[in-house]
């Protein structure tokens, strides 16, 4: 789990769930289908030193995957996203909305109920 | 009890067994030498130097050990009975350590042998030395680490150098593995004299001249620009 267990509602966009180096690969990934290490630290700017590890802690929650590509004598990795952002979105929102149906009980659902009356 | 340990005692023994020793010259200038070659060791700008003088200084410590031990006239000295023991775990352990870390490593890693994706960095490492496996393992993080007789090599780092700097890095590890079978003697050496283990980076100077001598300075010097 990248950083869900530890979501910041003070913080803007993604960096509310994710590190802003995680959230800005996370765009990347699901900007593009198949990116390269070298892609990912050139459109973010940030040196390989911190997206190698991030990359690591990304694939290990299961948000990226990689697969090894070999071409001739070399290997590179190629990263996706696991899911869409969208199922990301369904998939955190669903996270959030749990924990606060099983701290707040009822109070939680009523206020989910008169959120959507008041769309 | 009947003989009750008292450091007061044991510390007055040594003082009457030593000065009263004929060894206590010796004792002397084993101490005497130690310190000299500590200083040069401090002093050195050169990595041979400095590891050579330290080992020394360290053996002369270890010399005036072993006299003040043989001076001993007492019997039952707990302080000697202790370093003995110590000395005796510490180099079984020491000496066995390496010859089983590396299969931690390869499983915690879950290394897989660098042949599995591609040929040639094993066999370049085959034209330096023999009988050391090369492994790769899943990592995006650019590292290298040799054990025992295997060095590792993580995605990241195939990923990110050239062919010329991973002979270099390759070369790097090949050293540590050729001096692997003396790097736990001077690990042994500091603990048996109490000093510290201060050769990592005389170590790492040494490892990148011999890829400097093997491929390139430029190889070397372009892979360390890259990790920093």
């Amino acid at each position: 789990m990248v950083k869900l267990d530890r979501i910041n509602i003070s913080n803007e966009g993604l960096t509310k769930f994710f590190s802003p180096i995680e959230a800005q690969i996370m765009e990347i990934l699901w900007a593009n289908k198949e990116s390269t290490t070298p892609e990912i630290t050139e459109k973010t700017g940030i040196p390989l030193s911190s997206v190698a590890g991030t990359l690591d802690r990304l694939v290990k929650a299961g948000y990226a995957k990689r697969e090894m590509d070999k071409k001739g004598q070399r290997v590179r990795y190629l990263y996706s996203a696991t899911e869409s952002m969208n199922n990301t979105a369904n998939t955190i929102t669903k996270k959030v909305l749990d924990s606060l149906v099983d701290t707040f009980g009822k109070v939680a659902i009523e206020n989910f109920h008169t959120y959507n009356n008041k769309k | 009890m009947v003989n009750m340990f008292s450091i007061k005692k044991e510390i007055g023994c040594y003082i009457t067994c030593i000065t009263g020793s004929s060894l206590l010259p010796l004792i002397g200038i084993h101490i005497f030498l130690a310190l000299l070659l500590f200083t040069l060791y401090l002093k050195a700008r050169r990595p041979v130097i400095r590891i050579s003088s330290l080992i020394a200084a360290q053996l002369f410590m270890l010399f005036a050990i072993g006299t003040v031990v043989s001076a001993m006239q007492c019997s039952q000295m707990l302080t000697i009975e202790i370093y003995t023991v110590y000395v005796i775990l510490s180099t079984v352990l020491i000496m066995l350590l390496p010859k089983i870390y590396y299969r931690i490593l390869i499983k915690r890693y879950r290394a897989q042998p660098v042949t599995d994706i591609m040929d040639w960095p094993q066999t370049f490492v085959n034209t330096l030395t023999e009988k050391a496996k090369v492994y790769y393992y899943d990592s995006a993080v650019p590292r290298a680490f040799a054990s025992g007789k295997s060095i590792f090599l993580s995605m990241g780092m195939l990923e990110l150098m050239d062919d010329l700097e991973l002979k270099a890095i390759l070369a790097h590890e090949v050293w540590h593995l050729r001096h692997n079978n003396k790097t736990p003697v001077l690990r042994q050496l500091s603990l048996m004299t109490f000093t510290k283990n201060r050769s990592e980076n005389e170590l790492e100077l040494l490892a990148d001249t011999f890829a400097e001598e093997m491929v390139s300075e430029t190889a070397v010097e372009s892979a360390r620009a890259k990790l920093n």
